[in-house]
């Protein structure tokens, strides 16, 4: 029987290959809707290949996260890099989210405007950063180094909030999300 | 919506094989029964024999309420790629209610600085022997078995447990102490964890004690000596040093009286750094309440009306070459 251990370096490897091919691609993505380095012939595949990436690492990730889980000694999250690890996942988790419902929201139509196709570059590479910085925990957590280790991160800080803040958050994205769900005037 | 169903039911049946595994990383260390229900390895018949020999080592004789110690050594170890074995010490081998503590016994500390009857250890690769030791609280006068197993999963990974005991259990008789025996008194409880960095005093309460003589040592490195202070009514103060290591300190007392001198098993005290504790819930609804913020606020930022599907954008020449 493969172990979750097993499972867990799998799932892994495919959400951050996916993750890592939807930030070149959202890269390429942006340069290209800007027309710079002769690139604009490549939007349309750039913008094909990031969202797809991204969503296929999107849907690799509740695995990854459920094998790491079920593979971590101990019981529950009981490790500031863990926490740190679940709060920066829903995090990327949430951007890509909200990047890949946008693009199906606005169809490639997203690249046409100035500010949108910032945003929607910056998004996905954002999502990428993020998981990127999850997964050099999971490293630091488990063999005690990264490539991220460079960078000095504060991993032992937790920066927990009350759970009325959290609640207060939860319920104003959830009011923002059911306004946005009404159609504005054009 | 039958594909999403598809796909939930898809993603149930991938997950399920890390959920099914004999708990590879282990569960911990606790007070299980013999096939550890609700431990490593759920169902017994699943279990396969051990290739490693275990056997115990105690004195044949104790004293009612008095501590002593019983070693366990497991030879031949075999486990995972991660060393993981799984050790019990036990009343019989039944299955059910054979913990120590079932026949009396009562477990005041073990050489992995906890106080229950099953510890994990991690074993290096390559070491082939691995000793345990739990120091015990005798029960009441009469003649007691004691037995040890072994739970570990297989090098190549494949998820099966093993389950090794030991050849034939150790027979202990306890008798009543002697009047004046120099003991510790019966309600003393060591202290087994202390954080890094904080030395510990250990208060003794004793029964016909005049002297006491304290050593201690970082398992299994050299003995040193502590000054016992008399602190009135047969109590007894010292102080072992601050560890600045996760280490596990060993520490005995020899007792002086009128009777014969007496000297504890060593008893275990693990240092470990101060642990870190979170509320579960708040972190998890944090956890949520992240994700919607992140995917709200980019939605948000991108939210322009989408133009008519049916309104071509760009047309393949200007409009009036197209009109």
């Amino acid at each position: 029987m493969v172990s979750a251990g097993t499972l867990h370096v799998i799932s892994t490897e495919l959400a951050i290959g996916a993750y890592a091919t939807a930030g070149l691609a959202f890269l390429l993505a942006g340069v290209a809707s800007h027309g710079w380095l002769r690139t604009g012939r490549h939007l349309k595949t750039a913008d094909l290949a990031a969202h797809f990436a991204l969503a296929f690492g999107l849907l690799a990730m509740p695995f990854a996260m459920a094998t790491g889980i079920s593979s971590s000694p101990g019981d529950g999250v009981d490790h500031p890099l863990l926490i740190n690890k679940m709060l920066l996942g829903s995090a990327a988790i949430g951007l890509a989210l909200g990047v890949l419902l946008t693009r199906r929201r606005l169809g490639a139509q997203v690249w046409d405007d100035a500010w949108g196709r910032r945003w929607q570059s910056l998004g996905g590479l954002g999502a990428v950063g993020l998981v990127l910085i999850t997964a050099s925990m999971g490293g630091t957590y488990t063999r005690g180094e990264s490539l991220l280790d460079v960078l000095s991160l504060p991993y032992d800080v937790v920066p927990l909030m009350p759970m009325w803040l959290s609640l207060a958050v939860l319920g104003l994205a959830v009011v923002n999300l059911v306004l946005m769900r009404k159609p504005r005037a054009a | 919506m039958k594909r999403i169903l598809v796909v939930i039911m898809v993603s149930a049946l991938l997950m399920a094989p890390s959920f099914g595994a004999a708990n590879p990383n282990g569960v911990g260390d606790g007070t299980f029964d013999a096939q550890c229900g609700g431990a490593c390895h759920g169902d017994a018949d699943m279990n396969r024999t051990s290739a490693s020999t275990v056997t115990l080592e105690m004195a044949s004789v104790v004293y009612e309420g008095l501590l002593t110690s019983v070693s366990v050594t497991v030879t031949d170890v075999q486990t995972t790629s991660s060393g993981m074995l799984g050790v019990f010490l036990l009343s019989d081998v039944s299955g059910s209610g054979d913990t120590p503590q079932d026949d009396g016994w009562t477990i005041v500390s073990n050489s992995e600085g906890g106080s229950q009857n099953y510890v994990e250890v991690v074993v290096p690769s390559g070491v082939m022997q691995h000793t345990v030791e739990w120091t015990l609280r005798a029960p009441a006068v009469g003649t007691y078995d004691l037995h040890a197993s072994v739970h570990h999963g297989a090098e190549d990974g494949n998820g099966a447990p093993f389950f090794g005991v030991s050849a034939a259990p150790i027979s202990v008789e306890v008798q009543p102490v002697p009047v004046d025996l120099p003991r510790l008194s019966d309600g003393f409880q060591p202290p087994v964890l202390r954080t890094l960095g904080e030395a510990t005093t250990v208060r003794l309460t004793t029964t016909s004690v005049d002297d006491v003589q304290v050593e201690w040592r970082v398992a299994g490195g050299t003995v040193q000596s502590a000054t016992a202070t008399p602190d009135g009514d047969g109590a007894w103060t010292f102080d072992i040093p601050a560890s600045l290591e996760p280490v596990v300190v060993e520490w005995r007392v020899h007792l002086e009286g009128d009777g014969p001198t007496q000297t504890t098993p060593w008893l275990a005290l693990q240092s470990e750094a101060s642990s870190f504790t979170v509320d579960e819930t708040t972190a998890y609804v944090q956890s949520f309440a992240m994700l919607m913020a992140f995917m709200v606020a980019f939605m948000a930022l991108q939210r322009r009306v989408p133009p008519p599907i049916d309104q071509p954008k760009i047309l393949p020449f200007p409009d009036e070459v197209m009109g």
